[in-house]
Order: structure tokens, then C-alpha cells, then sequence
């Protein structure tokens, strides 16, 4: 503790930070014109990092006092979170109206062309990219995540990375790329254009890539940077096909002109939208890790934790939505949509069903505690894909009141999902963190490191006596994640799979596929989250090392308390407030967070009716069932299995120490002969996705490869080494004639030049 | 007056001579003389053409190539110097390295 009050001196850095918002604002700027600082802040911030990381590497005021560069990208990321904050409290009751502009600030035309027409007369109206900032309350709910998670990850990475020997003298990498990668979220929700959303898109990837490879030495390292990289590229290529053929429709990328009229007066033709649609959309499926380009996410552990916390739960994974979510204008056919794109809904939500149900099975049996988090990662992800899905698909029919419901909830479950995610791989790198450190303390003189997996649940047990902190911030993380009632994503999961259920029973058989995978998987979720918990922190110690954890770290513990507190109240204090009619106020009418009754009292009532009787019969049997499968069969099941007291003597802190105690009262269930049985092999190999890709890759992008490189290293290479060849020969015979001789050098000048005058007589007569 | 085909006449002769001097002479500098002894019948041919066409080009040519040739001059003593200098040597059968 003494070592973490004489560091929270080193706030005092980026107090200059934190005073530039106000500055502007007692300058008499907008807020809207400050929205530029979102992303220049870090924009000029990471080269500084970086360049004086490289400058003054070991130095001692770099090291102890700035933290190689990490005050600095606090310093930043605080900035853009002040700058944030300001737009957030500025719009979040006065959006404009749908179908106007919504660009609050429009800085310069970036790119105006004419173009030429098949007359061969320019287009007098030039198309313009602008560079300008697209505000409504999906983009202020994701603003608000990214550049508040963005600024507790990096105070959790003071402490996390900073600590670790390995780390020592590469940190301002990590810092600069962290506020590079920052940089390129906050543009991405703040762009008014497809193009820059792509661009900034592109940025993350890049990031993305990077830090997965921090520790680049290591193969495994190495190796899952390229394959996210590369997975995520073949979205991305789907995504730049999409936005080609979106400006062959619009002949604009810009959301103000295309959202306007999506279907310009109905002259657009449904099929090629959907296409277009469709292709974006594999560029969402790349990028939030669906089925089946998902198999890139959980290799991504590789990186350092807050990386996972960070870019692979709170913050890129959810560009892929975003994405999805900026296509409802396209089938909102209430608002100059194109009718006849339902199959794209579908579409979505089959792969959301998919997705969250295989990612929960192969959860199941994950050993490392970050796997385990990367699967629910993809499957709560997925369950925002299936809402959103139903949502397209209710807003293509004119369902306007459930397709707000839905896609309300699913934004909803957006936030909740990125506070609990980042928070829970918060606690996990403090579990980590803390348990690789006992393991140093303890075996230092042996260097058996190779041996020991800081990251396996099976080493672990019993830390709940351990971690206080860290076993309540997980607790409620993973409650968030559950959806245990009235706690975090109680709040919305409960409207997508309810929303989902509604389109399959009153509308459309097909969509029963998703609703059913969706409410499995709710009671899956409830079984692989509290096997987490509870192989992590009940029970008895598995290993040796258990007796010397100690919760002891700086900067670990506040961000995840702060978060804690999000998730446990922060759920329910929106839904009170109508966050899921607030949310969806995008596309369609205007919304205001307000209690929804006049008291709180009654408000309160209302939204507990609501949530748990809801007057429609159907609905409140798959809102019951979801309650049951996730909140009393699921972790029962995970109970009997993994629950156990802890060891004599040891004692939880009362915040958790119940949630052991009936952990180990449904006795033990051996699993032994089920965890050897052929699913349990085939969830541990991922259902084969890899090697089933691996060996597409080595049957067909390889022979190809290969017969590329032959055709370059003989064809190609050949002709040119011939050329090479008769040349070098030729000259061999022409360098004959160089005596070095001055004297036959003017016999030649003489005689070149009477052979010229010669020959212009010759020609003149 | 002279007659321009005179001069002209002159230069022909002074740049044959100049012309053999430099292929048949060892010496460097000797070489260089014969240079500048074209280089000069070459003036005479413009002093003989502007004579005989009248105009002022020629002499304003002939100013011209008197200046390339002092600065060619000091150029070639300078290379010549330098030549000595690592070859020891200013005789140009000697001087080959570049052969080949």
C-alpha cells in the first residue's frame, strides 16, 4: 500500500492534460469544435511516446516518473475522456432529429472532385468527403465506453505492465501503440463517413496486430498476430467491396447525404443493397469475431492483458457492431428505407445464434482463464449480433415499436457487456499478475518458469480469501455477464432474447433457430462464468502458490472497483432511466433519458413489471426460462462441479464469502469420464475450426502460393537473369576497345567527328 | 586586308597540328598545349567567318572559348598536378588504369 500512495503523486503529470477542456471552454469554444481533441490528443501524443521512449530508455525521470511514457498516454486518454464528457453533457438531451444533420461540426472538405461524364462534360456538383463529427446517442453510449475504458485500462496497465520485469524498457511500445489504438476507436465512432469510419478502422487492426505481437519472441505470440491480422483482413477486403458498392448507389460515403433518403425515391435497386449490406457486414463478422471468422479472438490472448481488456472485449470487437447498428437507416422502411431486405436480418441473426452458442460450448472447457473470457467475449457479442438482426428485421417490416425495443436493448447490452468484459480481464490480469508474481517469489532460485501457467484456473483455488477486491469485481462482472436478475445485463439481454422469441412466434418461423440458440445459451453462459469464478477463487488451493498471492500491485485496484460499482448499478440505473428507448433514438424518434414515471418509486416499479411480468404470456415464459437456465441451473451445474469451501481458516471477505459458502453446498460431481469423452476433445480443439482452415489454406492458398513462386523464380526471374546474361557477355566484348590510353581516346573523338561531318556532307549533297 | 580564306587557311594548318601533337606526344602537358592550339585555330576560323560575313558573333564567340580555355587550363594543370601526385608520373602511356 505505501508503494501505491507514493506513485498516485505521479498524477500530478497530467494535471496539464486534464486542464486543456476546461481552457477551451472558458475560451468560448463549442464543445463540437472540441471534438477534434478526441482524436489530435492522441494523435500527437503517441509519436511523442514513442520517440522519447527510444530517447531516454532507462533514464531514471522517464522511468520512475512518467512510467516510460505511460503518465503521458493518461495524460492524453484524460483529454479526450474531459473532451468527451463535454459532448456527451452537451447532446445527450438535444440530439437533432433523424434525417437531418446530424454532422455537429464539419471541419473541411477533404476530398471534392468533379467527375467526368459519358459526354465528356464534368459533373458540376463535386462529391465531397468531409472531415466532420456524426453525433447521435449511439455514438455518444460508444464514446462515452472507449474513451472511459481507454482511460481506466491505461491507469490498470501503470500498474500491470510496469511491474513485470519482462516488460522493462519496451513499455513506451506498449503505451504508444495503446494510444495510438485509442486514437482510431474514437475516430471511428466520431467519423460522418463510411471512409474514415474504414480508415480508422484500419487503424485498430494495425494496432490490433501490434500489441497482440508484443511479445513477439514468443512463437505463439507471433504466430496469433499474424493469424488476427490476417483473419480480420478478409473482412476487411468484404468491407471495402461494400463500401464500393455503396458509393456506386449513393455517390457518397458521407451518413448525412446517404441517410437522408437511403432508397432515393425508391430507384434503388433492394438486391444490390443487399449485397452491399451484406458485404459490410462479413467485414462486421471479421472484426467482432462471429462464426465463422472467429477464430482469431481467442489466440488474441496472447497479448498483454490489458490489450485483451481493452481492444479484444471493451472496444474493437464492438466496431463490428457499430458498424451493423449504422445500417438500420438502410431498412428502417418507416424512414425512406428499402423494403425487401429481410433476409439480411436473418442473415445476422443466424450467425449472432451460431456464434453465441458454439463460443459458450467450447467455453465449457477452457482451462486458461483469459480463454475463457475470450469465448464469452464472442458469445456476448453474438447475442448483440442476434438482437440487432431481429431489429433489421422488425425495422424491415415496420414493427417500429419492436425493432426500438430490440435494437435498444442490444446497444444497451453493448455497454453493459464492454464495462463487465473490461473489467473482468482487468481482474483477471490482477489474478495473473499477482499469481505469476507468488510463483517468482516462491521457485526464484529454481527457474522452472517454462513449467508453471500463471493463466491456468487449474493452478488457482481458493483465491477468494486471497483478492478480496479482485474476486468482488469478478463476481459481479461475471453476474453482469449471466444476467443474474437486476444486476448489469439483466437489463438488456433479457430484451434481445425476449425480442428474438417475439419475431420467431408472431412473425417469422425462421427466426426461431437464433431464439432457441439464444436462450440455451443464456444457460450456458451461467455455467461456463461461475466455473470461472468458481475454479478461480473457491475451493481449496490447487497449487502451492496460492498461500503467497498477495493483492499488493498499484493502479490495479481502483479502476476495477470503479468499474464494479458500473456494473452492478449501472444496468439497472439506465433501464430506469430508459436507455433502451434512449439508445434507439437514432433512427426514429427523439429520446431523452427520463424516469419513465413520474417518481422514482413508481419508475422503479414499472420497469421490475416490466422486466418480470410483462403482459404478453409468451414473453414472460421465455423471460422465466431465461431466469432459470442462467440463474439457477447454470451455475448450479458449475457448483456441483468446481464449488468448494475454502481451505480451514481461510476467510473470504463478506462480500463474496457467501457466494462460496453455497458453492459448496451441492456437493461434487465427478466429471472425469464426461471431460474424456469425444465432445469434451472436440470443444477443446475449438470443434476443429483451425485445422479444418489450416488445411483449406495448405490445400488451396498454398499450392497456388507455391506455384506463384515457381513461376516467378523460372519465368520471370529467368528472363530477366537471360537479359542479364547476354548483356554482361556483350559488354565483356565491348570493353576491349577501353586501352586507357588517351591518345585512342582523341583518335576516336577525331575520328567520330569526321565521320559526323562526313556524314552530314554526304547528306546535304 | 588580308583575305579571310587566309586565316582560315591558318587554322586549318594550326588545328592539324595541334590535332597530331596530341595523338603522337607523351607528355600531358604537351598534350594539353595541342588542345589549346585547336582550340585557338578554332578562334581563327571565327575571326576568318566573321570577316568574311561581317556581324559581331564571332568575336563574342571567340571571347567566349578564350575563357573555357584559361579555365580549361587551369583545370587540366590541376588534374595533371593530382596525377602526378598518386602515379608519380605525367606521361599519358603510363597513365592507363581505367583500361579495360
Amino acid at each position: 500500500m505505501s508503494e501505491s500512495k507514493s506513485e498516485a503523486g505521479l498524477l500530478v503529470y497530467i494535471i496539464p492534460f486534464l486542464a486543456i477542456v476546461p481552457l477551451m471552454h472558458n475560451q468560448g469554444w463549442d464543445s463540437s469544435d472540441s471534438a477534434i481533441l478526441i482524436v489530435a490528443v492522441p494523435f500527437v501524443t503517441f509519436p511523442v511516446i514513442l520517440v522519447a521512449g527510444q530517447l531516454y530508455n532507462g533514464h531514471d525521470t522517464w522511468k520512475n516518473k512518467l512510467k516510460e511514457g505511460g503518465i503521458l498516454a493518461l495524460g492524453a486518454l484524460g483529454t479526450s475522456l474531459s473532451a468527451a464528457l463535454w459532448i456527451v453533457y452537451d447532446y445527450f438531451d438535444a440530439l437533432p432529429d433523424f434525417g437531418d444533420q446530424h454532422s455537429i461540426s464539419q471541419w473541411l472538405e477533404w476530398v471534392s472532385f468533379d467527375l467526368l461524364q459519358s459526354d465528356y462534360t464534368l459533373t458540376s456538383e463535386t462529391n465531397i468527403l468531409g472531415v466532420g463529427v456524426w453525433v447521435d446517442s449511439v455514438t455518444l453510449m460508444l464514446l462515452f465506453v472507449a474513451t472511459f475504458l481507454c482511460f481506466l485500462i491505461c491507469w490498470f496497465s501503470l500498474g500491470y505492465m510496469n511491474t513485470d520485469p519482462i516488460n522493462e524498457d519496451r513499455n513506451h511500445r506498449f503505451y504508444g501503440e495503446f494510444v495510438l489504438f485509442a486514437l482510431g476507436m474514437f475516430g471511428m465512432v466520431l467519423a460522418d463517413n463510411f471512409l474514415w469510419l474504414f480508415i480508422f478502422w484500419e487503424i485498430m487492426g494495425l494496432c490490433s496486430y501490434l500489441l497482440i505481437g508484443f511479445y513477439y519472441w514468443k512463437e505463439s505470440a507471433a504466430y496469433a498476430a499474424k493469424k488476427a491480422f490476417l483473419t480480420t483482413r478478409v473482412g476487411d477486403v468484404f468491407l471495402m467491396v461494400g463500401l464500393f458498392m455503396l458509393y456506386d448507389i449513393y455517390g457518397s460515403l458521407e451518413f448525412s447525404v446517404i441517410f437522408h433518403d437511403p432508397s432515393l425515391h425508391g430507384a434503388v435497386d433492394s438486391a444490390q443493397l443487399f449485397w452491399a449490406l451484406l458485404m459490410m457486414f462479413i467485414g462486421a463478422v471479421g472484426k467482432s469475431a462471429q462464426f465463422p471468422l472467429h477464430v482469431w479472438l481467442p489466440d488474441a490472448m496472447e497479448g498483454p492483458t490489458p490489450v485483451s481488456a481493452l481492444i479484444h472485449a471493451a472496444t474493437m470487437v464492438n466496431a463490428g457492431l457499430y458498424l451493423v447498428a449504422r445500417m438500420v437507416p438502410f431498412v428502417d422502411v418507416g424512414h425512406h428505407g428499402v423494403p425487401g431486405l429481410e433476409d439480411l436480418g436473418l442473415i445476422v441473426a443466424y450467425v449472432g445464434g451460431i456464434t453465441a452458442f458454439m463460443a459458450a460450448a467450447i467455453a465449457f472447457v477452457q482451462n486458461d482463464i483469459k480463454k475463457v473470457l475470450a469465448y464469452s467475449t464472442m458469445s456476448q457479442l453474438a447475442y448483440i449480433f442476434t438482437g440487432l438482426g431481429s431489429a433489421l428485421w422488425f425495422y424491415n417490416h415496420d414493427e417500429h415499436h419492436a425493432a426500438v425495443v430490440v435494437f435498444g436493448a442490444s446497444m444497451f447490452h453493448l455497454f453493459n457487456h464492454a464495462m463487465a468484459k473490461g473489467m473482468l480481464f482487468m481482474a483477471s490480469g490482477s489474478v495473473i499478475h499477482e499469481v505469476h508474481h507468488a510463483h517468482d517469489h516462491l521457485h526464484h532460485d529454481q527457474g522452472d518458469h517454462e513449467h508453471f501457467d500463471p493463466q491456468d484456473m487449474r493452478n488457482m483455488g481458493g483465491l477468494a480469501s486471497k483478492m478480496p477486491v479482485t474476486a468482488t469485481a469478478m463476481m459481479v462482472g461475471s453476474m453482469s455477464i449471466i444476467g443474474i436478475p437486476l444486476i448489469g445485463g439483466f437489463w438488456s439481454k433479457e430484451g434481445i432474447i425476449a425480442e428474438t422469441w417475439l419475431a420467431a412466434l408472431d412473425h417469422e418461423p425462421l427466426m426461431i433457430g437464433p431464439a432457441i440458440l439464444v436462450i440455451l445459451t443464456a444457460g450456458m453462459t451461467g455455467f461456463y462464468m461461475s466455473r470461472m469464478w468458481f475454479m478461480t477463487f473457491a475451493g481449496e488451493p490447487k497449487s502451492d502458490v496460492v498461500e503467497h498471492v498477495h493483492e499488493s500491485t498499484p493502479w490495479i485496484k481502483e479502476p476495477l472497483i470503479i468499474l464494479t460499482a458500473i456494473s452492478a448499478l449501472g444496468g439497472f440505473a439506465f433501464a430506469l432511466l430508459g436507455a433502451t428507448d434512449y439508445l434507439s433514438s437514432s433512427y426514429g424518434d427523439a429520446g431523452h433519458l427520463k424516469l419513465h414515471e413520474s417518481t422514482l418509486m413508481e419508475s422503479v416499479i414499472y420497469q421490475l413489471e416490466h422486466a418480470f411480468l410483462p403482459e404478453n404470456q409468451n414473453l414472460r415464459l421465455v423471460g422465466w426460462a431465461t431466469i432459470l437456465l442462467s440463474f439457477i441451473i447454470g451455475p448450479i451445474f458449475a457448483a456441483r462441479i468446481h464449488g468448494g469451501q475454502l481451505a480451514e481458516g481461510e476467510s473470504a471477505t463478506p462480500a463474496v464469502s457467501w457466494l462460496v459458502r453455497i458453492s459448496g453446498k451441492f456437493g461434487s460431481q465427478d466429471v472425469s469420464s464426461l471431460s474424456e469423452s469425444d465432445l469434451a476433445e472436440a470443444l477443446e480443439n475449438r470443434l476443429y475450426f483451425d485445422d479444418l482452415y489450416e488445411g483449406l489454406l495448405a490445400k488451396t492458398v498454398l499450392p497456388m502460393a507455391s506455384f506463384a513462386a515457381w513461376f516467378d523464380r523460372n519465368v520471370i526471374d529467368g528472363v530477366i537473369k537471360q537479359i542479364e546474361s547476354n548483356s554482361v557477355a556483350g559488354s565483356l566484348q565491348i570493353r576491349t576497345i577501353t586501352t586507357g590510353s588517351a591518345r585512342d581516346y582523341i583518335l576516336m573523338a577525331a575520328v567520330g567527328m569526321l565521320s559526323i561531318i562526313a556524314l552530314i556532307w554526304g547528306i546535304s549533297s | 586586308m588580308i583575305d579571310p580564306s587566309w586565316i582560315a587557311g591558318l587554322g586549318v594548318i594550326l588545328f592539324g597540328i595541334g590535332l597530331i601533337g596530341a595523338f603522337t606526344r607523351k607528355n600531358a602537358i604537351v598534350v594539353l598545349m595541342c588542345i589549346e592550339v585547336m582550340l585557338n585555330a578554332a578562334n581563327l576560323n571565327f575571326v576568318a567567318g566573321t570577316m568574311y560575313w561581317g556581324g559581331s558573333d564571332g568575336w563574342v564567340f571567340t571571347a567566349i572559348a578564350i575563357a573555357i580555355a584559361a579555365a580549361e587550363v587551369a583545370i587540366g594543370l590541376a588534374i595533371f598536378l593530382s596525377l602526378y601526385s598518386t602515379q608519380e608520373t605525367i606521361s599519358l602511356d603510363e597513365a592507363n588504369i581505367l583500361r579495360n
